[in-house]
């Protein structure tokens, strides 16, 4: 099909408003929120932006009959180049499916376009007396579709979990065009838990039209703690002890002085400028509970060198403590004009001896690393400064970066906690699983898009589903079998 | 099998007489390991032969007939704890670990896995997985679904695959864990799972009333569920002809008892407040009913059935309406309000027919949007898809089994639609 047909099929399924075909409409889809270098940037044929499910399934029928691949996009703020269009093809943006369909205050649940913005289902049912928990930090602007594809977390997701936990039932557009629900309203529906497959699946399997999701109910009671401290060592060192005391804050958060170097005048936020380290720990439930526990995390802090310790329980001043934390990347720009934004995990005891290596790492690639992340989880985000315009700088970023993500590994680690893995750390996936791993992952990839028309070249190794997975499971079957010798 | 197998090496022979829905296997095998498992997955495929994993025994009725059977794979000898570091709060277990042994060992640490099974004593951590049966508490804490962090199964093709990790979030590859959750060992054995764990709450309570009608009773829980309290589990229950609101809270003392004094509050008339051990103990008790292999009459029938949260009123009655017209007794229902489900055991009037067991399964899916049927006498179910109304992707569920066990060696036919 040529690119005119193209546009004239996508044009009748959509109208001339809903297809973006020419180049300097499409430059902005070549990229995601994700560092040029660190992933490639790709051209797609052409963006469709449709207004229902049948638009959607019309759209994927008409990419079947032309033999070209399908990237579903949400607001673009992903970091690991998922909705990027590695091979051409039709973007699928869904921006403007962004109606809130119901609230249901018994069900407790929402029921949503993947268009919507996250912090807009939140405020719409906040006066409800609900949320809805997952809170990336690119929450204004993210939309809860990316929030499935990526099974986005946030700082409330160490008491409240990842998006996984908050979805019930997916309306979805199956590579062959085809709509469906997975879950749905009532629990212990009959066979294999396909929403769980879905979520977190960035956009290889199907495409969410709707999703039906939890909301979880606002408690009695929210305090911020501000905990000061002279270094990160220290800091660490409170967050295993809160830990150990066997409270689970709603958000356990760690900003290094860096970091609080670039927000601080930025946003006013009232971080103490010549801390090491801050710790924002909320705590929330039962006014009497969040009463008793505030005291105990404390003295917690005191105890293990807190130099300040303060306390935000009205809603103005818990915003301004989390507007710092939540702007912290907008803020980076004062420090430098690039940053590569770093998301691994590791077990909450290697928190110490990683932010360790983080400094070392610094230190030999010459490169200033700001840290602000979920110290609760162990989930790292070190924020690597540099300027694109200094010859090599996106080599040594990236070099650096190599380094940290094997030594996570070494010690336990994950990949990435909750940015994804699409292009950018795709390569490395061989380093957390086996061929075998993967062959049981390319499974599942393929008995939903058997042709592999979603969502090409994410996830998995550079050239691996072309072909060599049934290739090696065959060979491996074989081998167990001696059915013949190889 | 070959006697000279590794997987014949047996470390510990299982305990549990296996048979399942009256089929007693042939063989009965219980590898030493990981790979002794995906081993004689391997042999049997080649000769053609059908496996069922097989765990503490607790729930080996759950399912349809099975097509073929012909090996019994026990996890008896993958009951180790592989890591545990509390200061992480997560645990790396093998899939034959009982459920009781675990909250021991986590007990020690002051930590637990917040779900509940009725038989903990026996049901196994990979059982438990495998079939995703639920309780009371998933009002407040969710399911083995939410703390699973990371998982090891072996395959039919010979292989032992692991996704997910040992830490608490992660996204890295698809989430296979949570796919393998209730597939009901028909993608793969389970041999080993690791999971986010909780602080025990500091101190709990349940409060009880007791109420002469469903609606009463229906009607006071709900008040609570709306109320400003959260509490981890909230059921209305009828044992016998009595009915009952059940609430059960978690915190700090304090705040426990203050919220504790809110719901008999909101209950009114007489109640009952137990609390720590003694609320525990209450919660085993009524979970008992739910087990699906609770032994006595064998013509007991135990069925779970499935709303919105908003129509659990709705569905109690209906349910009470359906079981008068088919003549079905109830003697235990458990109602989850603010989770839209309904488990129910009882048996039938007149002993009880295959066809009558499908005529009440037919209706009560004309009432109900899932209904599955725990328990039956096995020529009952011959022949019934106990789970009820296949899914609209059954489609893809039957690729996802053919790119896992193309063979159909793992329990062939039980699964829902027959896979």
């Amino acid at each position: 099909m040529d690119h005119a047909t193209l546009v004239d099929r996508l044009e009748r399924i959509l109208g001339p408003g809903g297809v973006f075909h020419r180049p300097g409409d499409l430059l902005v889809y070549e990229y995601d929120g994700s560092v040029d270098g660190a992933v490639d940037t790709a051209r797609p044929a052409a963006v469709a932006l449709p207004t229902t499910t049948e638009q959607v399934a019309a759209i994927v029928e008409l990419a079947n009959e032309a033999g070209l691949p399908v990237v579903a996009r949400g607001a673009g703020t992903g970091l690991s180049g998922g909705a990027v269009a590695q091979r051409g093809g039709i973007i699928v943006s869904l921006t403007r499916m962004d109606r809130i369909l119901e609230v249901d205050r018994e069900d407790r649940t929402a029921l949503v376009e993947p268009g919507v913005i996250n912090l807009e289902l939140s405020e719409t049912t906040l006066p409800e007396g609900f949320f809805f928990a997952p809170d990336p930090s690119s929450q204004k602007a993210c939309t809860v579709g990316g929030n499935v594809a990526e099974n986005s977390g946030g700082p409330h997701c160490l008491k409240y979990g990842v998006t996984t936990n908050h979805v019930l039932g997916l309306e979805v557009v199956l590579p062959d065009g085809r709509m469906v629900w997975t879950g749905g309203r009532a629990s212990g529906g009959a066979g294999y838990d396909l929403t769980a497959a879905m979520v977190g699946s960035e956009g290889m399997l199907g495409i969410v039209t709707k999703a039906l999701v939890r909301l979880t109910p606002q408690p009695e009671s929210i305090v911020v703690l501000l905990a000061a401290f002279g270094d990160m060592d220290a800091a660490s060192h409170a967050v295993s002890r809160i830990i150990a005391a066997g409270i689970v804050p709603a958000a356990l958060e760690m900003m290094d002085a860096l970091t609080i170097e670039a927000v601080e005048p930025a946003y006013h936020a009232g971080y103490p400028m010549d801390a090491g380290a801050v710790l924002l720990i909320e705590l929330d439930g039962p006014a009497e509970d969040v009463r008793e526990t505030t005291d105990e995390v404390s003295t917690i802090c005191r105890q293990t060198a807190a130099t300040e310790v303060r306390m935000a329980s009205e809603r103005a001043e818990r915003d301004l403590l989390w507007k710092g934390r939540k702007m912290a990347l907008a803020a980076m720009g004062r420090l430098a004009p690039n940053y590569y934004l770093h998301d691994t995990v590791v077990p909450r005891s290697k928190l110490p001896a990683t932010l360790r290596r983080v400094g070392e790492v610094s230190k030999e690639y010459d490169l200033p690393i700001a840290n602000v992340f979920h110290a609760g989880d162990g989930n790292l985000h070190p924020l690597m400064l540099f300027d694109r315009r200094q010859k090599g700088s996106v080599e040594r970023v990236l070099e650096a970066s190599h380094d940290l993500l094997h030594y996570c590994v070494e010690v336990g680690g994950a990949l990435s906690g909750e940015h994804g893995i699409g292009t950018e750390k795709r390569d490395y996936m061989t380093l957390v699983f086996t061929a075998d791993d993967l062959a049981a992952m390319a499974g599942v990839k393929n008995s939903f898009d058997p042709r592999g028309c979603f969502n090409p070249e994410k996830l998995f190794p550079k050239g691996y589903m072309c072909g060599e997975v049934r290739a090696l499971r065959a060979q491996a079957m074989a081998q167990k079998l001696g059915i013949y010798a190889l | 099998m070959p006697s000279n197998h590794p997987a014949a090496a047996t470390e510990r022979s299982p305990s549990v007489p296996v048979a399942i829905d009256g089929i007693v296997p042939r063989h009965l095998i219980a590898p030493a390991d990981a790979q002794a498992v995906a081993d004689t997955l391997v042999t049997a495929a080649s000769e053609g032969r059908a496996v069922a994993p097989v765990g503490g025994g607790t729930a080996l009725g759950l399912g349809n007939v099975p097509q073929r059977l012909d090996v019994a794979l026990s996890t008896v000898n993958l009951a180790g704890v592989f890591e545990y570091e509390p200061t992480d709060l997560v645990i790396s277990v093998g899939a034959g670990i009982r459920f009781g042994d675990l909250q021991a060992i986590l007990a020690e640490h002051g930590q637990t896995l917040p779900v509940e099974t009725p038989h903990p004593s026996h049901a196994t951590v990979g059982g438990l997985l495998a079939t995703a049966l639920s309780g009371p508490r998933r009002l407040g804490s969710g399911t083995l679904r939410d703390l699973l962090i990371g998982i090891s199964v072996a395959h039919p093709s010979g292989t032992v695959t692991k996704s997910g990790g040992m830490v608490v979030k992660n996204v890295t590859g698809f989430d296979l864990p949570r796919i393998y959750h209730g597939s009901l060992g028909t993608l793969g054995v389970i041999v080993s799972a690791n999971f986010k764990v909780l602080p025990l709450p500091r101190s709990e309570a349940t409060v009880i009333a007791p109420y002469t009608s469903a609606e009463a009773a229906l009607d006071s829980a709900s008040r609570v569920y709306r109320s400003a309290l959260q509490p981890v589990a909230l059921e209305v229950g009828r044992i016998d002809e009595e009915w009952l609101v059940a609430a059960r809270l978690e915190g700090r003392e304090q705040s426990v008892r203050v919220a504790a004094q809110e719901v008999e509050t909101l209950l009114g008339g007489h109640v009952e407040r137990f609390t720590d051990q003694e609320s525990a103990r209450w919660w085993e008790t009524y979970l008992a009913p739910q087990g699906i292999h609770m032994g006595g009459d064998r013509s007991d029938v135990l069925i779970r059935c499935a709303v919105r949260p908003r129509e659990t009123a709705r569905l109690v009655a209906a349910f009470s309406q359906v079981a008068g017209e088919r003549g079905f007794a109830i003697s235990y229902l458990a109602c989850s309000v603010g989770l839209g489900t309904v488990v129910v055991r009882g048996s039938f009037f007149e002993g009880g027919t295959r066809d009558a067991l499908q005529g009440l399964q037919e209706r009560l899916l004309a009432v109900a949007d899932h209904v599955t049927i725990l328990h039956a006498p096995p020529d009952w179910k011959q022949g019934l898809d106990i789970w009820g109304r296949p899914p609209e992707t059954l489609d893809v569920m039957r690729a996802l089994k053919e790119q896992f066990d193309p063979q159909r060696v793992l329990n062939p036919g039980r699964f829902a639609g027959g896979i």
